[in-house]
């Protein structure tokens, strides 16, 4: 746990990004990430949980507007969403774990090896954002990183589609060292990787390896990630097209 | 600054204050809630799971200050009445609690998921338990238990847990004869297949799957452990840990720590009594070298001591420790046992003051030598030779509870240690020089223990607690933190084992030669006796006319190497079942068939066994070898390839499925062999007393890891005492009340303190029977019997055993009738295992999938076989993270990078092969009604048994563990 000098809990946006805005002070989502981080210390942890962040509901468009506070439990759960979707909310947090753990969180952290992520990525998922407001693909916000003074209010997602998974770890439900996730739409296919960088990217499913400069650990070189990269993207696309 | 937070606490509003940094878990404690437990700061553990509005969630990672105006449940809130709850009593029929470290998570969890769904998949169950790992039961028991839990809420009846009883395949010597077995036995793989022995009469309480006598009150999450008290004043500890590998402290300035507002007391080597020791939990007079102090002024692997603070709260502790400044000059570290020995190599020992290193100049701590025969002419003039190296790795044993201590001075300023030990009475005798006071001033208790696995098997960290104890005389409390107790508790010993085998035309071995480089880190503890057990393990399983073992124990900058369940057995088990594997095909011989002929069998010799050890003799002072009086491995063999389905190695559509033509699967066998106790060197005690009732306190020094000892043990006393094992109230260990006992370890618990508690009941019996000859007015005592609580005359007449009681303690000729006696063996008898693996290889990513382990175990009488397939499960599942996932990963200047679960991968519960334990039954003589040993043989053959199936189905042969993805793959590469 870090050295939470003072807790807040907002009840309006407003107010939240007011907090936000002064210095040492962090959104505390669902606390899976913050607070299992000794290593920091001297922070306020502005909790986001009464903000009625936390719905899942249909958009325009057949889209799916979800909560920056909804738990990946919820996301699991979800009826509106694909099954593929749900079972990489499952695989992304065990069952203690992601009844707390939040989308926003999520996004937030960007966490290279995020299957869901990777999923939110190849559902074309786009990114509300609060102050000031806006909204962007959830592509171009890994790549440039969440704006400053921005708080993440909901993640929409195109459901549709019929998607692939393919993924290589130490143990069926290891966290994978690489993945793949494919979805394929009326003949395009979308396919995002976990593992090959510093977060999870969309690649071009003719070159998957194309441009990726993945870093090593003691789980797989490079090199062997590269290989995982276009295996794994191999073997997505066979199951997308049968 | 702190806060008012109210919530729900099991149905009843509390309002309590917190700091913003509090966590929930630590505002339950405070609450008395203690069933929740720590395992890790980051929740992955999901020993403080709870139910947080409903849902299962780690309590660890939740502020306190967040979870105002919510719900939370803990397993308390069932604890309305004595009685269980039914989910509880669906855990506890089904022996789904070894520690029971993590039972209120569990419990919580079933509740939450029967709520949701009534009739649960067994993917729902195991999706559930995902988030609370489980280091001792495979979760086979705890998935039992929820489908129990479900059946049992849904008001459908339910049979007693019980074994299923098999017809043995084999006459008990000779191999199944073809065509043997049949149908594979149809059961739930949590039933532990038990396949009786002719020579085992039926018992009224061992050999029954006897409720475990501390079910309740771990169902009940009662406080039991050792944080599960609290001290008044108690005061927290910290360590300061070596962020170097290697290094010089030039110099400690504590004076801003000191300053902290609520620090009592901060140690270092400047102010710390310098006494030399050897940490290991080992009978007296430890293993040499003793070359650790408290504190010295030298750090030697990164996360070594270097101060301790006691302060009013661990925030206080903390802060002080980020204020010692430590001037530290930087020396060259060496990490791998093959450099260690190089003439250029940094060393690691070259301080005055610590003895018996055999060449501090070279790193070398211990050389050990021993022969039979003549080895290098055999080599010299056998038709086939093979030789082969190996390289197993560093893991943790991973007890969900850390290492954790309470020490206090009592009332006439005695040293009172509550610690999680599986040594308690070495830990005593260990620890009074080092705080300069004597045995009989130290009292050190040893409460329930959420695992151990040898990592306990130290005094680790009771030392800093005596000491601040002493400093501030206030209760000081220690617990290290998950990647504390990866890198600075203990791990398994790396190796490189190299064997050269000579082998006839015939396929018989004529010698076999093991050498062995044995890395035992900075310092010495185990580092002789897990080498040693090694050599045992790797040259006494199979018959050769020549033996030689030559092994090189040295040591390097790594974490530091210790006990862990197997003891050096699992190294070389690995490296000779994979080496005999490789002859065999070599030779064109079927594996099986080739270890068969080889393998040792009753009436033949253990015969370099006596020359290893801490009581190691010369051939010539032997007046014989010991011998393998029973083995029951034909059956073991036999029952598990029929329900491996063994043919199935011959079958290419099996081996390589049409519809997915990336994977090739394969199946794997390891002959395993273990040791049951040391011999003339392991001691335990027991007492037994009567009660006015015709109950009976029984008091063992033997320590409980979860592994069912208390029971196991209470089983024996209450067979002998003809009642039921509720009439036997155990009580373990603490050693101003217990006798001695030398610990949980080495296989020895059920063996020796089983076989002490038998004599100490035996006594008992006597005085029973005198006092029941008496009332009865019978000449003969020795005719009368006891069973179901009451003495029989032979003529049927009867007085229950209150009755006696009454009359010994109260009414005539008084006395208390009680029993003591200890037991130390001249034997060591093997318990023998066959183990299969089947596994699938993705051949393009080189991911292996293990997807069966089974286990054919012969123990012996398994004193209650529920216990000891769990037992077996439990440790197939941490000998099959070893194999394949577990792995300690240092960087180059010696840090760990892995310190946490997830990075450090062991197995949760929705990925578990199937699992199915057999438990062969054979008569050891020589054991409490006919017992052997169960704990350690498990962690012997899953890794050699999976590096053969992945053998059989790639043709590949892997010499390093673990099996990670990227090693097959680029093993695979190579071949190709």
């Amino acid at each position: 746990m870090p050295l939470v000098t003072a807790y807040h809990r907002p009840a309006s946006l407003d107010e939240a990004l007011d907090l936000l805005s002064a210095p040492k002070r962090v959104a505390l989502g669902g606390g899976t990430t913050l607070n299992a981080d000794r290593e920091l210390s001297d922070l306020e942890a502005v909790d986001l949980q009464s903000l009625g962040l936390d719905g899942i509901a249909a958009a325009e468009g057949g889209w799916v507007r979800i909560g920056a506070t909804v738990t990946l439990d919820a996301v699991r759960r979800c009826e509106l969403l694909p099954d593929s979707l749900r079972e990489l909310a499952r695989l992304e947090q065990p069952s203690t774990l992601r009844t707390l753990a939040t989308v926003g969180g999520l996004v937030a952290r960007a966490s290279a090896e995020s299957l869901l992520l990777a999923g939110l990525l190849a559902h074309d998922a786009r990114v509300e954002l609060a102050g000031p407001p806006s909204d962007l693909s959830l592509a171009e916000l890994l790549a440039a990183g969440l704006p400053r003074g921005s708080l993440i209010t909901a993640v929409t997602v195109d459901p549709s589609g019929c998607t692939a998974t393919a993924r290589t770890g130490r143990t069926p439900a290891d966290v994978p060292i690489v993945a793949a996730y494919g979805r394929r739409t009326d003949g395009f296919v979308t396919m995002a990787l976990t593992g090959v960088g510093g977060h999870p990217v969309l690649v071009d499913v003719y070159d998957p390896t194309a441009g990726l400069e993945p870093a090593e650990d003691f789980r797989g070189s490079r090199e062997y990630r590269l290989h995982l990269a276009a295996t794994l993207t191999a073997r997505a696309m066979a199951e997308l097209y049968p | 600054m702190t806060i008012d937070v109210t919530f729900e606490l099991n149905g009843a509003p509390v309002t309590v204050d917190v700091e913003p940094h509090h966590t929930l878990r630590e505002t339950l404690r405070r609450l008395g809630m203690f069933s929740v437990h720590y395992g890790s700061d980051s929740g992955e553990t999901g020993a403080a799971a709870i139910l947080y509005d409903g849902r299962l969630a780690s309590s660890d990672v939740i502020l306190a200050a967040s979870a105002d105006g919510h719900r939370v449940t803990t397993v308390e809130s069932l604890n309305v009445s004595p009685d269980l709850h039914p989910v509880q009593t669906a855990f506890v029929a089904v022996g789904a609690f070894q520690s029971g470290y993590s039972a209120g998570a569990m419990i919580l969890g079933t509740l939450a998921l029967l709520e949701e769904n009534a009739d649960p998949s067994e993917a729902e169950i195991r999706d559930m338990l995902s988030g609370i790992l489980d280091r001792e039961t495979a979760y086979v028991k705890p998935v039992e238990a929820v489908k129990r839990a479900a059946a049992v809420l849904r008001g459908e009846d339910t049979e007693p847990f019980a074994p299923l009883v098999l017809e043995p395949l084999t006459d008990g010597y000779r191999p199944a004869p073809a065509g043997a077995g049949g149908e594979i036995p149809d059961a739930p793989q949590s039933v532990p297949r038990l396949v009786p022995s002719r020579e085992v009469p039926d018992m009224a309480v061992v050999g029954k799957p006897e409720v475990k006598v501390d079910a309740v009150r771990l169902a009940k999450g009662n406080p039991a452990f050792t944080d599960d008290i609290e001290p008044r004043g108690m005061l927290y500890a910290k360590v300061l840990r070596s962020p170097h590998a290697h290094a010089r402290i030039l110099g400690i300035d504590d004076s801003k720590a000191r300053a902290v507002p609520g620090v009592h007391a901060v140690l270092h080597y400047g102010n710390t009594p310098r006494v030399k020791y050897a940490s290991g939990g080992q009978s007296w007079p430890n293993p040499h070298p003793y070359d650790q102090v408290s504190f010295d002024d030298r750090v030697r692997h990164v996360g070594d001591r270097v101060a301790a603070v006691a302060a009013e709260t661990v925030e206080a502790a903390e802060e002080a420790m980020r204020l010692i400044d430590v001037e530290y000059e930087v020396l060259p570290a060496v990490f791998d046992e093959r450099f260690a020995m190089d003439p250029d190599a940094p060393k690691v020992h070259d301080e005055d003051d610590t003895t018996h290193i055999c060449d501090p100049q070279r790193n070398l701590v211990h050389h050990m030598e021993a022969q039979r025969g003549d080895v290098d002419a055999q080599l010299a003039s056998a038709p086939h030779v093979f030789e082969q190296t190996f390289r197993v790795h560093q893991v943790q044993q991973c007890p969900i509870e850390p290492h954790i201590s309470m020490a206090w001075l009592d009332s006439d300023e005695r040293m009172v240690v509550r610690t999680a030990t599986q040594v308690p009475f070495h830990t005593r005798r260990m620890l009074a020089p080092l705080i300069d006071m004597e045995i009989k001033d130290i009292r050190v208790i040893k409460p329930r223990i959420g695992g151990g696995f040898g990592a306990k098997q130290e005094m680790l960290i009771e030392d800093i607690v005596a000491h601040l104890a002493i400093a501030t005389r206030r209760p000081v409390r220690l617990e290290l933190d998950r990647a504390e107790e990866f890198y600075a508790s203990r791990t398994r010993h790396p190796q490189t084992i190299t064997f050269r085998t000579a082998v006839d035309d015939d396929g018989r071995l004529l010698a076999q030669d093991m050498r062995l480089i044995g890395n035992t880190g900075p310092y010495g503890t185990h580092g002789f006796t897990v080498q040693i057990v090694s050599g045992l393990r790797g040259l006494t399983s199979y018959n050769a006319a020549s033996k030689r073992f030559d092994c090189h124990v040295v040591y390097t900058n790594i974490p530091v190497p210790g006990a862990y369940r197997g003891y050096g057995a699992p190294q070389a088990e690995f490296a000779l079942e994979a080496h005999m594997e490789d002859i065999a095909r070599a030779l064109d011989l079927d594996p099986i068939e080739f270890k068969r002929r080889n393998w040792v069998k009753v009436g033949d010799e253990m015969d370099i066994a006596p020359h290893l050890g801490e009581r190691a003799v010369a051939e010539e002072e032997l007046d014989e070898y010991p011998k393998i009086m029973s083995s029951g491995i034909e059956e073991c063999v036999a029952q598990g390839m029929r329900e491996m389905d063994w043919a199935r190695r011959n079958d290419a559509a099996w081996k390589a499925p049409a519809d997915r033509p990336n994977i090739r699967r394969g199946l794997g066998f390891a002959f395993c062999m273990h040791g049951t106790a040391i011999p003339f060197l392991d001691m335990g005690g027991c007492s037994i007393k009567l009660n006015d009732d015709g109950s009976f306190n029984m008091l063992i020094g033997a320590t409980d890891l979860g592994t069912g000892a208390d029971t196991v043990i209470g089983q024996i006393a209450a067979e002998v005492l003809g009642v039921p094992l509720d009439d036997i109230k155990v009580y373990s260990s603490d050693t101003d009340m217990t006798p001695f006992d030398t610990g949980a370890y080495a296989s020895s618990t059920t063996y020796i303190s089983g076989t002490a508690a038998l004599r100490a009941a035996e006594a008992v019996r006597e005085r029973l029977k005198a006092r029941a000859a008496m009332l009865l007015e019978v000449d003969e005592p020795c005719t009368i019997e006891l069973r179901d609580r009451r003495a029989y005359a032979a003529d049927g007449r009867s007085v229950t055993l209150e009755e006696i009681a009454l009359d010994s303690l109260h009414w005539q000729e008084q006395e208390q009738i009680m029993g003591t006696a200890s037991h130390v063996s001249p034997d060591c008898p093997p318990p023998f295992a066959a183990q299969f693996a089947e596994v699938e290889v993705d051949v393009d990513t080189g991911q292996v999938t293990v997807t069966k382990l089974v286990m054919a175990v012969d123990c012996g009488v398994a004193i209650n076989p529920v216990t000891a397939s769990g037992q077996v499960e439990g440790g197939m599942i941490q000998a099959l993270g070893y194999a394949h996932c577990e792995e300690i990963v240092l960087d180059g200047d010696g840090r760990m990078v892995n310190p946490s679960f997830g990075p450090y991968k062991i197995y949760r519960a929705d990925e578990m092969p199937d699992t199915v334990v057999y438990l062969v039954q054979t008569m050891e003589d020589s054991g409490p009604f006919g017992a052997k040993a169960v704990a350690e043989i498990p962690k012997d053959g899953v890794a050699p048994a999976v590096r053969n199936a992945i053998l059989d189905a790639t043709g590949v042969a892997i010499n390093d563990l673990p099996f990670t993805p990227e090693r097959v793959w680029a093993a695979l590469q190579a071949e190709s």
